[in-house]
């Protein structure tokens, strides 16, 4: 029922071996979040705005030379070095395990994007600015952040709220994997990822797919791992190791 | 716009009567707008025009405006997926510096002069009309599908003109060598999903090559899906993002892709591996002796692949080996840009013959003819066909010219001045959106809708497997009032010349494009087959529009494999032109992931996004490998001369491992003097400098062939580039990226 909460712990699984690095996550969620367009002098100043972005790592020399890619979000931690560092409470963890950046309340100390080890936090240094036709295209669900303002990855909360007012207010059923493709409720990025290397979901729900791949990656000998577990911030995005067929000679190197 | 959500929201809220438990948690004081309060959206289904590959899109509509575009589950060739490029359609269609009105100007020079749209008619029509020879009418388009190709076919015919399909880096090699190996005039659909073993040549498949979005989606599964994870090994003369996505790359020698292909033969025919009987007619009888020339431990076959002959005869037996069955091989890009690009990608899609993998499970699938019938005409289908670079080259001097949706001179790389083919026609009119290099040249500029505010239909190329046609409608009123259809106005441009009823439209009073569309659509309807069957028209035509097309799953291609011919066994003719010797280099062009041939770079989310392999944004730069650069003390961020015979740029060098030292690259699209604010003036044209050399059988720009000389500035800026504005933060013994073995 509508008033009986249902418990979730929104999640991601992030498989690198699907990942080829093609940026169309990275564009869906400036579509979907309103992020200032990133012009060139952004990023030259290394201040552009990719609340996900794609990571890639170089390995060997000409011609035994790999490229790697990952697709780096916030990690939305359980224990996250972000949070307790706000002197506002503008940075919080919900009770749906998420962490949520209240705008009006951020009063721009960037202690949050400081303390965090994935550099997924971003503050806006200007106004945002759009010529007037351009702004027609911003997403009315979304805040526009001002400038002083510290953003990052909400896991579109604007779909999931959205998803909890239709499929439990509404229908008075839990969100399923399947509900939230049908009524277009992943987030932006997920939706778009052509190789579905991203997977989004309930870790609370058994059945979802993100359970599902939980329990048979992050086992002993499994794909699963955490983004810099030993900091031990408990991350709700596991990824599952990039295969490489040349990978043994690695692993010996590195026991 | 929000607070039509409000209220919608407010009810669900608070007509419990329970206080919300979050209310009573110290952790939730405040709710974000995100939290609350949701427009009242709408989706509809419609199709992609940003790439060739033409997928099917969801767009979310509220209050009029378009919000967001998604990938339409249903559609055949995407299947909900969609990439970088779609998604910035709608920047396209509210892009600040749109055309908003007919624009006219005496001559060649001088200011335009806005005027309406029935003086902007007349005016073609008394041009067309006062033409003494009929055939001195060209029209150029992108290549054309569906129902406007039948349209613009026609509208040509009845003005007794011309038509050419310009494509940047034409695929003519491509095309006629799936023809020439299968028989087919379509592009066939490669299952790379199901295939276990992927040897491609050149192929950005992942990025730009053909369908990207649908080899993609494959690609995932291909990797991670229900069976046996498949092997990938890119042979590229460049370190592409698909070639970073592979198990291995093979920097192969640029041009000796078919070279590399041939002695794969050899090996394969030599040690008996795959069918027999393919194997006799590809070599006319003669055994593995006729391709002699190719045998692996030829010096002249080292020389010109740059391939020891131990990995030939393994990449022969791993492409033929059981365990990795079903295995497809696949080759364009730079693999067909050479002068000998037609007998490369004839030899590297003969490797599929031999592994016997027509119409089979991870192999090549044929494609249908279009679905209606009208649309499989030859005339209708040839409008599909891109000219290629010779045909530009020759082309007859127009008297009145028409372009439409394409940028010939930014895109025609130097040793073809369509610039002045413009000039000397006597009226140009120029349908386009935007004010790009070739616009600005026209006599008459007709704003164009975008494809979020028209209609339309397509016929993917390559299918998928089964009769499709998909169908573009409006998901918005037009954003300017000054724009029109460019369908609709053939339709009108045309009317006196007999083109109705040519279309069997003359029926109807003041027929449109959507009228067309929906006499095509009653022909599907009438065969009473499908994904939509419906009782009235009205049903049907609903139907197309809610799903985003129509497609026939059982409708596949009759088609079987073809006669197999022996190859040609001669030495391929492979041609550079430009610089030898010391610091001189293979030029290697590429289209960029994120503004494609330059079509897109008015677009500033795909400026901004990062090139997957060097994070460079907005600009155009040269990738040099990290030693050479190391030897000549060149640094990232060094504005480097690029001299080929053709002409001069200077660009930022990128310097990374992956680039074979014997080649540079850099990746087109930019360098435009118009085109918008977020265009202009960004990075430098680099198919200036291309060599103007052709293949010797088809006559297709081998783009791949330019050799080209570099030299240090001395000047030098901060390059704009994705790395570092995230620093890379890893720990002692502890990677970001992880390695796991196969199963």
């Amino acid at each position: 029922m509508a008033n009986e909460r249902i418990n979730h712990k929104w999640g991601m699984v992030v498989d690198i071996d699907r990942c080829i690095g093609c940026q169309a996550c990275v564009v869906a969620c400036q579509a979907e979040n309103n992020i200032p367009l990133n012009t060139e002098d952004r990023f030259r100043q290394r201040r552009a705005i990719e609340w996900i972005h794609i990571e890639r790592y170089w390995e060997g020399e000409f011609p035994n030379v790999k490229a790697r890619f990952i697709p780096v979000l916030c990690q939305h931690c359980d224990s996250a070095p972000c949070e307790p560092v706000c002197p506002v409470y503008a940075t919080y963890h919900n009770n749906q395990g998420m962490n949520v950046q209240v705008y009006n309340r951020c009063v721009g100390t960037r202690y949050c994007a400081n303390n965090c080890p994935y550099q997924v936090r971003f503050f806006n240094f200007w106004e945002p600015v759009w010529p007037e036709s351009l702004k027609n295209q911003l997403n009315p669900d979304v805040t526009v952040r001002s400038r002083g303002i510290m953003e990052k990855c909400s896991f579109n909360v604007q779909r999931l709220s959205k998803a909890q007012r239709v499929i439990e207010g509404q229908m008075g059923e839990r969100i399923t994997d399947e509900k939230m493709r049908e009524g277009n409720f992943l987030p932006a990025c997920v939706q778009a990822c052509p190789t579905t290397t991203l997977v989004f979901g309930d870790f609370n729900d058994p059945d979802s797919q993100v359970s599902r791949m939980k329990k048979e990656h992050l086992v002993e000998g499994g794909r699963g791992y955490k983004l810099l577990e030993d900091l031990g911030t408990e991350p709700n995005v596991i990824y599952l190791k990039k295969v490489d067929i040349h990978a043994k000679v690695e692993v010996e190197a590195h026991a | 716009m929000r607070w039509s959500g409000v209220s919608a929201v407010g009810a669900v809220v608070f007509n419990g009567c329970l206080i919300p438990e979050e209310e009573l948690q110290i952790e939730s004081p405040v709710d974000l707008p995100e939290d609350l309060v949701t427009g009242i959206d709408n989706w509809y289904a419609t199709l992609c025009r940003q790439d060739p590959e033409g997928c099917g899109i969801i767009v979310r509509v509220v209050e009029g405006r378009a919000k967001k575009v998604e990938g339409n589950p249903d559609y055949p060739i995407n299947q909900g997926k969609h990439n970088a490029r779609s998604e910035a359609g709608l920047q396209a269609l509210y892009h600040p510096d749109r055309i908003e009105t007919p624009l006219f100007r005496e001559g060649s020079s001088g200011e335009f002069q806005a005027i309406s749209w029935e003086d902007a008619r007349s005016k073609i029509a008394d041009r067309l009309g006062s033409l003494q020879d009929k055939s001195k009418f060209l029209l150029v388009t992108q290549p054309l599908r569906g129902h406007l190709a039948l349209l613009a076919n026609e509208f040509v015919r009845a003005h007794g003109g011309k038509h050419m399909a310009f494509e940047v880096l034409e695929q003519v090699n491509l095309r006629r060598a799936i023809k020439d190996v299968f028989g087919q005039d379509r592009m066939p659909d490669f299952d790379i999903e199901n295939c276990k073993y992927l040897l491609s040549f050149g192929a950005d498949f992942l990025s730009t090559w053909v369908s990207p979005v649908k080899y993609a989606r494959g690609y995932g599964e291909f990797r991670q899906g229900s069976g046996k994870r498949g092997i990938h090994v890119q042979v590229d003369s460049r370190f592409s993002m698909t070639a970073a996505s592979a198990d291995e790359w093979i920097p192969v020698k640029p041009g000796g892709e078919g070279i590399l292909a041939m002695s794969m033969i050899y090996v394969m025919i030599m040690d008996g591996l795959g069918d027999r009987g393919v194997a006799s007619l590809l070599t006319g009888g003669n055994g593995h002796q006729a391709l002699d020339a190719f045998r692996p431990n030829s010096p002249d076959v080292e020389e010109a692949t740059g391939i020891p002959s131990y990995r030939i005869i393994e990449l022969a037996h791993a492409f033929a080996n059981h365990s990795n069955q079903p295995s497809l091989a696949i080759g364009g890009g730079s693999a067909g840009a050479h002068t000998s690009g037609l007998f490369n990608l004839r030899a590297i899609y003969s490797l599929n013959l031999l592994v016997n993998n027509v119409n089979k499970d991870g192999g090549v699938f044929f494609n249908p003819p279009p679905p209606v019938e009208d649309l499989s005409k030859q005339g209708v289908m040839d409008m599909g066909m891109p000219a290629s670079f010779q045909d530009w080259k020759d082309l007859d001097q127009p008297e009145v010219l028409m372009v439409r949706g394409v940028n010939p001179v930014h895109g025609l790389p130097a040793g073809n001045n369509f610039a002045s083919v413009m000039d000397k026609a006597g009226f140009v009119v120029a349908f386009s959106s935007f004010m790009d290099e070739t616009t600005e040249k026209a006599n008459l500029v007709l704003p164009e809708h975008t494809y979020l505010e028209d209609w339309g239909d397509d016929v993917p190329d390559p299918g998928p497997r089964y009769e499709t046609l998909g169908l573009q409608q409006p998901v918005v009123r037009p954003f300017h009032s000054g724009t029109r259809g460019f369908g609709d106005e053939l339709l009108l441009l045309g009317k006196d010349q007999g083109l109705l009823g040519r279309l069997g439209l003359d029926g109807i009073d003041n027929p449109t494009y959507q009228d067309l569309l929906k006499k095509g659509a009653e022909k599907l309807w009438q065969e009473d087959r499908g994904s939509i069957k419906a009782a009235t028209f009205d049903g049907f035509w609903n139907g197309m529009l809610q799903r985003g097309g129509w497609w026939d799953t059982e409708a596949k291609s009759q088609a079987a494999a073809p006669n197999t011919q022996a190859l040609d066994t001669n030495w391929p003719n492979v041609t550079m032109q430009g610089p030898t010797g010391e610091n001189t280099y293979n030029l290697i062009p590429f289209l960029s992931n994120s503004v494609g041939d330059g079509n897109l770079a008015h677009l500033p989310w795909l400026q901004a996004a990062p090139d997957p392999v060097t994070t460079v944004v907005w600009h155009t730069w040269i990738e040099i490998n990290s030693k050479t650069a190391e030897e000549k003390g060149i640094h990232e961020g060094d504005m480097i001369e690029i001299t080929s015979p053709n002409g001069i740029v200077e660009a930022p060098a990128y310097v990374h491992p992956a680039v074979p030292p014997w080649t540079v690259s850099m990746p087109i699209g930019q360098g435009h003097t118009a085109f918008g604010r977020y265009a202009e003036g960004v990075g430098v044209n680099t198919l200036s400098i291309l060599a103007p050399l052709t293949d010797g059988d088809t006559r297709s720009l081998a783009w791949a062939s330019t050799r080209v000389s570099i030299r240090k500035t001395g000047k030098r800026i901060d390059m704009p580039r994705f790395e570092g504005n995230v620093p890379a933060f890893e720990l002692e013994g502890e990677r970001i990226i992880k390695l796991a073995l196969p199963d």
